[in-house]
């Protein structure tokens, strides 16, 4: 019997809030999937489109991009110019048939470390039942094993 | 007197007075039915210009050549009511002083050049209201619904299968007038973003991140897609971006020289219904 499909997803969060969630998960001795790779950056405004397509571009199954609720941010306003790029670069993403649902995004603030955990728990499921990203990733394939390129 | 007339001898003041150092128009081009841009600078290259109904390209572009403007000299330009908006894009993103650019507007109807009153980029807000009243292309509306109506995978194959074509060629980057960066992310390599040969995973990343840099920025004037040797229909995902940010924000790129870029601002009430 083969081995259960174990998703790559790369969380993109934001040093204030959402990173210190996962820390009082972690803290709080909460288990979750183990399957996140944490990206750790200072504002949720640092978070380029380009990360996105760089993890999907080096294997990732799902991405996940979080930082502070609307009006708590650091520098007060990165999460709500992140939040207007999202719309656009999820639209975008989502016309150019790369799933909505690979493509995460959420609020969780530094006294969320249950919400954390469980989210990255869904998460996790979520992306598990889709399996793995091939369609994208198999464009990577024919790069690696064609010499023409 | 007609349009053409009309504007040849203006421009030709112009040149004379020393009011502008360059004129930008069109020309004859390789066959009856194309024109090609023309860059006029003495009163008598005047007569070289042509206005009609085949003038389609979006001469805006020429502005953002570098140090075109530096001189502090007025350049006279021909423009469509897209060319206008680019010209407040601009503006607006502080690439081009509007204040040195003449526009010789004109509008295309049935094939025939229509001409626009005035000269400055701030006498044509009603050309743009009426642009934005009429709404975005509608054809275009349509493609882009069957697509939304496919699923994921379908969409996927069908965009793989459009950028499996792109040669890399940037054409469509040489041709926008927003596309002015003097260092192109697809040309950074100390981080390489994109991968830069032309493979699909590669030209499917440039066109994703391009359309993204266009979005609330597009006029839809549709010079990439008319440039692309391989027709890609790069109208259609940069139609789906401006109307997103149209129906999330409200927002129709080139309203005026002062219009804030709609990702450069943000309101507190935006929707987020994605948002978990």
């Amino acid at each position: 019997m083969s081995e259960p499909f174990e998703p790559k997803i790369v969380a993109f969060v934001c040093t204030y809030c959402t990173y210190a969630g996962a820390d009082l998960a972690g803290t709080s001795r909460m288990k979750y999937a183990s399957n996140v790779r944490i990206v750790r950056l200072p504002c949720t405004g640092r978070i380029s489109p380009m990360f996105i397509l760089k993890a999907l571009q080096k294997g990732a199954d799902g991405v996940l991009v979080s930082g502070c609720h609307p009006g708590d941010c650091h520098f007060a306003q990165g999460n709500y110019h992140a939040r207007r790029r999202w719309t656009v670069f999820r639209a975008l993403l989502a016309f150019t048939g790369i799933p909505e649902q690979r493509i995460r995004f959420s609020w969780i603030s530094a006294a969320e470390g249950a919400k954390f955990a469980e989210l990255i728990n869904t998460l996790t499921e979520d992306i598990r039942k889709l399996g793995p990203f091939e369609q994208y990733h198999e464009l990577q394939k024919v790069i690696e094993t064609q010499s023409t390129y | 007197m007609g349009i053409q007339e009309q504007y040849i001898s203006e421009a030709a003041g112009l040149l004379a007075s020393g009011a502008v150092k360059l004129v930008i128009g069109y020309c004859e081009g390789s066959t009856p039915d194309r024109r090609r841009p023309v860059f006029v600078r003495t009163p008598a290259e005047a007569e070289r210009l042509m206005l009609d109904g085949a003038c389609v390209a979006n001469l805006s572009t020429y502005l953002i050549t570098e140090g075109l403007l530096s001189d502090g000299k007025s350049v006279a330009v021909f423009l469509k009511p897209d060319g206008i908006r680019s010209i407040n894009i601009l503006a607006a993103e502080a690439q081009i002083n509007p204040e040195q650019v003449v526009i010789f507007g004109f509008d295309i109807e049935n094939g025939q050049a229509r001409t626009l009153a005035g000269r400055k980029a701030s006498d044509f807000t009603s050309v743009v209201e009426a642009a934005k009243a009429a709404g975005l292309s509608a054809d275009l509306q349509k493609e882009s619904e069957r697509l939304v109506q496919m699923s994921a995978e379908e969409r996927f194959e069908y965009w793989k299968e459009q950028f499996s074509k792109c040669i890399k060629c940037y054409a469509c980057r040489q041709v926008c007038p927003m596309c002015y960066c003097r260092r192109c992310i697809v040309d950074v390599n100390q981080p390489q973003w994109v991968n830069t040969s032309s493979h699909t995973l590669g030209n499917f990343e440039w066109n994703i991140v391009r359309a993204f840099h266009l979005a609330g920025r597009c006029v839809a004037c549709g010079g990439c897609d008319r440039s692309c040797p391989v027709n890609i229909p790069l109208r259609l995902i940069n139609h789906r971006m401006a109307k997103e940010v149209l129906d999330a924000f409200d927002y129709y790129a080139g309203e005026s020289t002062d219009q804030k870029p709609v990702l450069a601002t943000f309101r507190q009430d935006d929707p987020e219904t994605f948002i978990l």
